[in-house]
């Protein structure tokens, strides 16, 4: 399983042909912006970043809101870390 | 001794960042097993017949050819990227492996770290 | 675990810098180790000591080397990269005859073997990027 970070929206045309299955998405800086909608993945996004743009309660339901230790965490449990930007 | 997988993003020339990633690569080369992905417009690195003479920028695209001689084990690009940007392998200074999705997958997989640039 | 972790933007120019810290900080938090901290491309103007943002703006390079020496870690910047921007310890300013050096205390200028060392030797690798 990879964790795979994204920092901003262009960034996603980058790494949508190589997030597999079991992978998992965290959506940081403006790359939470992306979690606006749905996307075919385990998608996690920063509470600090998501609450500086005033995304809380605007994120899809499928995007979970996250901290920094869950965001170790994550990393913690991966195989490996792949980051998009 | 770990793998380091190296994923090239950036195009080359508009900033340093190309050229810089490729140091990192041939550094990594020096210690551990490397190879390299290119991916949206990292493809453009590899385009053959840059001439930064005029512009006086380092040519940095003529050390591609020493990729293998460094020992980086496989060079690889996307091939959806490749396609989406009208090229094909012709039009690189190096010969590149394409990879659908599935095989970028599986060449993440196979190394023990990734380093994006 | 032992975490490494790049960084390749500059303060306030991007958000990696202050992005990465927060995510250092919860390393430790979480019971964690890191491996060093490699500043990259721009991020090595976190090691900037010129540096000096508004009162009401976050002193990310301040904190970076409060974190740093707070927790004994090291904060590689790459050499390269610095001097080509202009990041400069006394010992590369005396070497290229410029007029001062700014390196900030806590930072220290090296070469790309520590990132490729650090990313061999730590169990994972994060790169916050631009």
């Amino acid at each position: 399983m990879i964790v795979h970070t994204i920092n901003k929206v262009s960034a996603l045309g980058l790494c949508n042909n190589l997030i597999a299955e079991d992978d998992k998405v965290v959506l940081l800086e403006d790359g939470v912006y992306l979690g606006l909608r749905p996307l075919p993945f385990l998608v996690f996004a920063i509470r600090f970043d998501v609450d500086a743009r005033g995304l809380g309660g605007r994120l899809s339901e499928h995007t979970e809101s996250i901290d920094y230790s869950d965001f170790v965490r994550l990393c913690a449990e991966a195989d490996n870390v792949c980051s998009w930007f | 001794m770990r793998s380091i997988l190296f994923v090239f993003s950036r195009p080359p020339h508009g900033s340093i960042n190309a050229q810089e990633g490729l140091d990192a690569l041939l550094m990594g080369s020096a210690f551990t097993t490397c190879s390299v992905l290119f991916v949206g417009d990292g493809l453009m690195q590899l385009v053959s017949g840059q001439s930064t003479d005029d512009l006086g920028t380092k040519n940095f695209s003529l050390s591609f050819r020493a990729l293998k001689d460094y020992g980086v084990t496989r060079i690889a690009c996307s091939k959806p990227d490749l396609v989406a940007r009208g090229l094909n392998k012709n039009d690189f200074l190096i010969e590149v492996e394409s990879l659908n999705a599935a095989g970028m997958q599986a060449f993440i997989r196979n190394h023990d770290r990734v380093l994006n640039f | 675990m032992n975490f490494a972790i790049v960084v390749h933007g500059a303060p306030y120019s991007s958000e990696a810098c202050l992005s990465a810290l927060k995510f250092a900080k919860a390393v430790l938090a979480s019971g964690h180790s890191i491996n060093r901290v490699f500043f990259y491309h721009d991020g090595v103007h976190t090691a900037n000591s010129l540096i000096a943002p508004p009162q009401d703006e976050a002193p990310v390079s301040e904190q970076w080397q409060e974190f740093g020496t707070g927790n004994n870690i090291e904060l590689i910047a790459c050499i390269a990269s610095c001097l080509r921007r202009g990041i400069l310890d006394e010992t590369e300013a005396g070497r290229y005859e410029k007029s001062g050096s700014n390196l900030a205390p806590g930072f220290t200028i090296s070469g790309l073997g520590q990132l490729i060392d650090a990313s061999i030797n730590a169990d994972r690798v994060v790169t916050f990027g631009v």
